[in-house]
């Protein structure tokens, strides 16, 4: 019996459970405001109109990764799955069509799904430096819709989520362009001006100096401190605009950071203004930042010899426009069979002392030039005069080169810390009062 | 009895209850998804037209980040290269095999899927991936905005891909003969293939360099020689080979790959070589 009623009472209260079991759920307050689907179509649809919302189009500047490369200005204007773009990546900043879609993914991305001038970052073929190879510019043309802020529309890249600002464009950015590609030589360092650069940095009270070397291929500069024991960098990618440069990372500069640097024509400076007196400066130094101590030992000590050789150093970056330009200038007096083969630099000789020494290719004798070699420990140079040469007459084409290896104010000789195609020691030799500059190697 | 009478009806009523509880819900509406179908381009039609009615081929031209290996910087092909591309592709591949093997041959075994790049795929290597086949169903093609229809070595070179991808594809309808296959140079085969020049490569029995990656590819990669070159170009490969015993190892492997066209399709495979050089000329001469 009284397992029969508790039967019976389970059974009543089955048939409850069953009345209320379809109740509806609805009913509960969803804390979003659709269904998923329902939130990704709309939000489909508000990348869209968003990105056509601009009369003038968006701007973007697009650093790939600004631990090793610069930034690319594009502007793009959106209209019905069509999209007209253009770019600073090169001199051709034309306008350009193809076509974007918006799709879903993990989230709404803009995808550019024919060829423009994006795409120019991500070519496997054309990468800036070695270590590229087969990676391009690490370009991406997936961008992950992240929302907005203030009018500006907020991406991630698809693969390394960079991100990405789309800017409302000004009728005067599209024209801009251009203009910023102008600025190109200005960040690369004018040949007229002094040969070593450095990036200055003052908070208001004290001033820092690094030193700043560019790389034009990929709009990357290294900069590291000169102060002995810091180990402080201000590494920066470079993004070109009509009137100076944008950086980024920005130069912290005590809490401020600066980004926008202007160009000042007068001095080939790059200059960037805070507040409260802080202010970040690129700008060109006479004399290297630091003066090494290689020059000791070189003219009192055993035999050595630097050479240029032209076949391996020609296209070196360290020899500056002024000293190849007096090669190829020396170079055309000779038959068109000839060239430079060597400028050598011997020093402490036991038959002819130090000399230079250019040797030639196409048969053409070597010419001695022999020399005194004096240090000057306070100027830190290698000061060179004449002694005489291997022919009674000398010779007039080498006159232009020879005067700045012989240069008054002396040389400074530094040991490089990369090699060229062999493991020899790079020195360069750079005239204390010129442009001149040659690159070595120690044999 | 009686209670078991209770209980049929409870049990009856509670059916009842169940089957009709949920009867309530609004019927189902349209799919949330946008399902409208983009306006079709004008090229877009033309491969509808040439390859997916005919062949039951796709060409995905617009970038799909879906099919193709995110790790890779390659991007779409310009736009106006891509109705070209698909001619030579057209003409050079379907109608040879057209003309030699029937109508029907490639509409039965062909990949569902071409998907076009127009970027140079560089390895960090320093070696160029010219062409892809995944599992028999999609081959990609890169370095389409390379293609110049007036110049045969890079026509060769381009069509070489496909060749060489379709081969892979017939291997896995019918298996060649891999034992003889593997006798012929089996110490020659290296994963650290890109070490060795073709030239090189050649003097050992294989006909290219990637062929020493292992037997699949150097079958294709001999079958593919043989179809990319007229008669007299592959002659002349062949004459500069310096070792007997490489031109005898790699006169072996054609004459498996020729048994093969032949025992499993009954394709001359000379024929077809010529049916693709004519056809070449015809590319470049018009």
């Amino acid at each position: 019996m009284k397992i029969k009623q508790i039967i019976n009472y389970l059974l009543v209260a089955l048939l409850a459970i069953q009345l209320v079991s379809c109740d509806n759920k609805e009913a509960i307050d969803s804390p979003f405001s659709g269904t998923p689907t329902e939130r990704l179509n709309a939000k489909e649809k508000e990348l869209n109109d968003l990105l056509m919302s601009s009369e003038l189009g968006w701007k973007a500047v697009y650093f790939t990764d600004n631990t090793q490369l610069g930034g690319f200005t594009h502007l793009f204007k959106f209209k019905d799955g069509k999209v007209d773009m253009a770019s600073d990546f090169n001199n051709d900043t034309s306008i350009q069509s193809s076509e974007y879609d918006i799709i879903l993914g993990s989230t709404v991305s803009l995808v550019f799904t024919t060829k423009n001038r994006i795409h120019l970052l991500s070519d496997s073929n054309s990468f800036p430096i070695a270590s590229l190879r087969g990676k391009g510019y690490l370009g991406d043309f997936q961008f992950l819709y992240y929302g907005q802020e203030n009018g500006e529309i907020i991406f991630r890249t698809s693969r390394s989520f960079q991100e990405v600002r789309f800017v409302k464009a000004k009728a005067t950015d599209w024209t801009d362009l251009a203009q910023s590609r102008l600025m190109v030589p200005n960040v690369a360092g004018a040949t007229t001006r002094p040969l070593f650069r450095l990036l200055e940095i003052n908070d208001g009270t004290k001033v820092s100096q690094f030193d700043f070397n560019f790389t034009s291929a990929s709009r990357f500069a290294t900069s590291n401190s000169i102060e002995t024991g810091s180990s402080v960098t201000n590494n920066i990618g470079i993004a070109y605009t009509p009137t100076g440069i944008i950086v980024s990372p920005a130069v912290k500069v005590g809490s401020q950071s600066l980004s926008a640097f202007t160009y000042d024509a007068a001095t080939g400076n790059f200059n960037a203004t805070g507040t409260a007196g802080v202010s970040a400066s690129i700008k060109y130094s006479t004399k290297p930042l630091v003066l090494t101590d290689d020059f000791k030992g070189v003219v009192n000590g055993p035999r050595l010899t630097y050479a240029y050789i032209n076949g391996d150093l020609k296209g070196a970056q360290t020899n500056s426009l002024l000293f190849n330009n007096l090669v190829a200038a020396a170079k055309a007096t000779l038959l068109p069979t000839q060239d430079f083969n060597r400028i050598s630099l011997i020093f402490n000789d036991p038959v002819n002392g130090t000399f230079i020494q250019y040797s030639f290719t196409g048969g053409k004798g070597a010419i001695n030039h022999y020399l005194i070699a004096k240090e000057d420990p306070v100027n830190k140079t290698i000061k060179l005069t004449d002694d005489g040469w291997s022919m009674a007459t000398p010779p007039a084409f080498l006159a232009d080169i020879d005067k700045q290896i012989l240069d008054p104010a002396g040389l400074y000789l530094k040991k490089e810390k990369f090699t060229i195609r062999y493991s020899n020691t790079i020195y360069t030799f750079t005239s204390a009062s010129s442009n001149f500059r040659m690159t070595t190697y120690a044999l | 009895m009686k209670i078991l009478n209770k209980y049929k009806k409870l049990a009856l009523l509670s059916a009842v209850v169940l089957l009709g509880s949920c009867t309530g819900d609004e019927p189902l509406k349209e799919s949330q998804l946008d399902l409208t179908v983009k306006p079709k381009t004008e090229l877009d039609n033309w491969i509808d037209t040439n390859y997916l009615l005919p062949y039951n081929i796709n060409v995905q031209y617009k970038w799909n980040p879906n099919a193709v290996d995110n790790n890779r910087f390659l991007y779409p092909p310009i736009q106006s290269k891509v109705q070209p591309v698909l001619e030579i592709v057209q003409k050079i591949w379907l109608k040879s095999y057209a003309d030699v093997a029937g109508p029907n041959f490639v509409k039965n075994i062909a990949p569902r899927e071409f998907v076009l790049v127009g970027g140079v795929n560089l390895n960090t290597t320093g070696t160029i991936t010219l062409g892809l086949a995944e599992g028999g169903k999609r081959i990609t093609f890169f370095e389409t905005d390379n293609v110049d229809k007036r110049n045969r070595s890079n026509i060769k070179r381009f069509l070489r891909t496909i060749q060489h991808e379709y081969i892979h594809i017939l291997n896995q309808t019918k298996p060649f003969d891999e034992k003889s296959m593997a006798t012929i140079t089996p110490t020659g085969y290296s994963s650290a293939w890109y070490n060795t020049t073709d030239a090189v490569a050649l003097e050992e029995g294989f006909l290219t360099a990637y062929a020493k990656s292992n037997i699949n590819e150097d079958f294709a990669e001999t079958a593919a020689t043989i179809l990319v070159n007229s008669k007299a170009e592959y002659a002349s490969i062949l004459g500069t080979v310096v070792s007997p015993v490489a031109l005898a190892s790699i006169k072996s492997k054609e004459a498996i790959v020729v048994k093969y066209y032949k025992d499993a399709f009954n394709i001359d495979l000379y024929k077809l070589r010529d049916a693709a050089e004519n056809n070449t000329n015809d590319v470049i001469n018009n």
